[in-house]
């Protein structure tokens, strides 16, 4: 029973107020700004009129309860059983949870169970000691709010050796690449905004310096837009739109067969895009910015160019 | 009956919640499937569930109403708000509280114990909710199924009480915030984070598709019968199949979950999108024959994505040469990377030729054109479609570089 009232939204602010209820703190106040901070948007509406009193029967109209201890709810089976399916991920050594516990429940599911088809054979390697040392202090810097001292090696375009870099940054966050299999992690420094592979660090140090909370405000990178025209057939809006369905994005249709999408990205992102929507073919004309038509333009040009290439553009339209 | 923001039945919102984040060009007039009331009822709710994360646009025709957000910014899945919405009674609630409370003083009670101390409480409340004995019983059977109450003996007598408490929860915070975006299910991982005094939110994910969560009953029921081995029935396209589940196919570029699954009948493996199944059943125990397996591994080995086709023991053959110059060892890492079954070898300094034999080349033709710009040659034993690849090329040249002169040439199949 995965779609059950017990981890419902309406139980678990009960359970919050029947806390304060028992701890005599309760105040029709408090019970509202509870309701209308932890619950939906118009539960607050209907529940504090359900909550106190006879309907529910938890509350009496002087805020008191006859609970005797404040609400607490057992593990569910479910629960268990999910959590010692993760037991299985490999992933999982990059945690330190408590691999002993639940022995009493099978797993939800297996590793071997999925099979994710179009994803990337080159993951991060999650038995590698130095990969999960980093992966660990990294997490550790980022529970305890102190900076990072990095060191890494990654390579250029134009030089075929590996260089060495090294930062002291406060770590914002860890970003998954489900596509990839790998991680990488953001760090901020006064300046700038820096991404690094897990897998590029070869030393990862916590330093003492304490991070003050105004300074872990991400500076969002920069936002680009891209619209383009989607024409509808061999089921391209449904291809198309799930495809895309990530991201931030408007979709006006302008006719029966036809689209208009708008997408954001962020900028680092523009050759990953253009190949994205290269990769739908002609049933994607994109319309703006000028700049990024011109990168579409850029690819075909250079694959109408290639030697056995059979392209026949004499119906092109003027 | 009046309006809730809570619902009995999951299934029903999928659609709507699809195609505010999926499609979100459509107007109210365009929701035909069901009438304007229930679709009125089903746009507050999810407005009242998602809050800031819905967005809306007046234009001529009416109001659109759609979820627009970078999955990239947030830690956590705000699909997951849906699995919170489900309706109760007053009895179901008062129940929870009370029983769960009871026995965290008694520690173990029978269901005669237990009745009087619920009588004594409820009385208190002029006795609007009394409930019979059988009604309590049928709650503290559906509670120790949840695992969260236990039984025991006491001489003849059945006593219940809470299971032993797990007291290092906390250890799992970070993990249960990673897995649950990650792993099928994960909803049930923010049941978990729930639990935590902080949830963790160090985690971001890219290109994360939070829309298979809305499947999470199907996979659910799915994964229990593969375990298990049994059979299960559900509607597809108005057709009643019964398989047997084999593995569960996500595509991460995609988002899409799929069963891969075993027909009996027709003695044949499929792919089923999940967010196309319902009604789905767990029937009987399928005694599998013994070449199954290796039956399995066979089709995979040539399964380049989720196709299904009719003829399984035959396939088609593709081979592909790349140009790949100095300074773009990121396509060869593409190329390896991403072969899935295919294989890769250098044929010269600049030259790559990838070589694969899978059911049906059409699903192949995305990721192909993902190297434009690069393809020195195509062949394949189907021609349609190599011919439609060209034709494609072709019609993208028409649409971008109508101004250019001098290349034309007849396609090479």
């Amino acid at each position: 029973m995965l779609f059950h009232e017990i981890y419902g939204r309406y139980y678990q602010v009960t359970a919050n107020i029947l806390k304060e209820a028992v701890r005599g703190n309760l105040t029709r106040g408090k019970l509202n700004a509870m309701i209308h901070s932890q619950a939906f948007s118009e539960s607050i509406l209907t529940m504090p009129e359900n909550l106190v009193g006879s309907r529910w029967s938890l509350i009496r109209e002087d805020l008191s309860t006859p609970l005797k201890n404040e609400p607490h709810m057992p593990l569910t089976i479910l629960e268990k059983r999910w959590i010692k399916a993760l037991m299985l991920d490999p992933r999982i050594r990059l945690f330190e949870p408590d691999m002993e516990a639940f022995s009493d429940v099978e797993p939800l599911f297996s590793p071997d169970m999925i099979v994710y088809y179009d994803r990337s054979a080159k993951g991060d390697d999650y038995s590698d000691p130095l990969y999960v040392s980093c992966f660990k202090t990294a997490l550790a810097a980022l529970r305890e709010h102190r900076k990072l001292k990095i060191r890494w090696k990654s390579s250029s375009s134009t030089a075929a050796a590996l260089t060495s870099h090294e930062a002291e940054a406060i770590p914002m966050y860890l970003e998954y690449a489900e596509k990839d299999d790998i991680f990488r992690i953001t760090l901020q420094d006064e300046m700038n905004q820096l991404t690094v592979r897990i897998s590029q660090i070869t030393e990862c140090e916590m330093t003492s310096v304490a991070v003050p909370p105004d300074a872990l405000k991400l500076k969002k990178e920069t936002r680009e837009s891209v619209t383009f025209e989607l024409t509808d057939f061999r089921n391209a809006k449904e291809r198309v739109l799930s495809h895309f369905s990530h991201l931030e994005k408007e979709t006006k249709r302008l006719d029966d067969l036809r689209y208009q999408i708008t997408l954001k990205y962020n900028s680092s992102d523009e050759s990953e895009m253009v190949t994205r929507i290269l990769s739908f073919g002609p049933v994607i004309k994109v319309t703006s910015p000028e700049s990024f038509t011109e990168l579409i333009r850029k690819r075909i040009r250079a694959q109408l160019s290639m030697k056995n290439c059979s392209c026949d553009v004499t119906h092109a339209q003027k | 009956m009046a309006y809730s923001e809570l619902i009995k039945n999951f299934s029903h919102v999928r659609a709507y919640l699809r195609s505010f984040y999926v499609y979100g060009f459509q107007h109210r007039s365009e929701y035909t499937q069901k009438s304007s009331r229930m679709y009125d009822n089903e746009r507050r709710r999810v407005e009242s569930w998602l809050g800031k994360y819905l967005t809306f646009i007046q234009d001529k025709e009416g109001r659109r109403v759609f979820i627009s957000l970078d999955s990239r910014d947030i830690p956590q899945n705000p699909l997951f708000s849906a699995f919170r919405a489900k309706s109760f009674t007053p009895t179901d609630i008062s129940l929870h509280f009370h029983v769960l409370d009871i026995l965290q003083t008694e520690n173990s009670l029978s269901i005669t114990d237990l009745m009087n101390s619920l009588t004594a409480r409820l009385l208190d409340f002029n006795g609007e909710i009394l409930p019979d004995e059988s009604t309590v019983r049928r709650k503290l059977k559906e509670y120790v199924a949840l695992g969260l109450l236990c039984t025991g003996k006491k001489g003849r007598e059945t006593v219940y009480s809470l299971p032993d408490s797990y007291s290092d929860l906390e250890k799992w915070n970070c993990a249960a915030a990673f897995f649950s975006e990650v792993l099928p299910m994960g909803v049930i991982g923010s049941y978990i984070q729930d639990r935590m005094a902080e949830r963790c939110q160090f985690f971001r994910f890219r290109q994360h598709y939070i829309l298979s969560t809305l499947d999470s009953e199907i996979l659910y029921s799915a994964a229990q019968a593969i375990n298990e081995k049994r059979l299960i029935t559900y509607s597809h396209n108005n057709q009643n199949l019964k398989v047997l589940p084999q593995k569960i196919y996500i595509g991460t570029q995609t988002g899409r979950q799929y069963l891969l699954v075993w027909s009996p009948k027709r003695r044949k493996f499929s792919f089923q999108r999940t967010d196309q199944i319902s009604n789905l059943k767990i029937d009987e125990a399928f005694d599998v024959p013994q070449d199954l397996e290796e039956k399995l591994k066979i089709y995979q080995s040539h399964a380049w994505g989720v196709t299904s086709c009719n003829n399984q023991s035959c396939t088609e053959h593709i081979e592909m040469i790349l140009s790949i110059r100095a300074g773009e060892d990121y396509l060869l890492n593409k190329l390896i990377n991403e072969k899935r079954c295919g294989t890769v070898e250098q044929i010269d300094e600049t030259r790559w030729l990838f070589r694969a034999d899978v059911y049906n080349t059409l699903e192949m033709v995305p990721w192909l054109r993902s190297f434009t710009g690069s393809i020195l040659e195509l062949k394949g034993s189907n021609s349609v479609v190599i011919k439609r690849f060209w034709k494609d090329l072709s019609d993208l040249a028409n649409l971008y570089c109508s101004g250019d002169t001098g290349k034309s040439g007849e396609a090479d199949v």
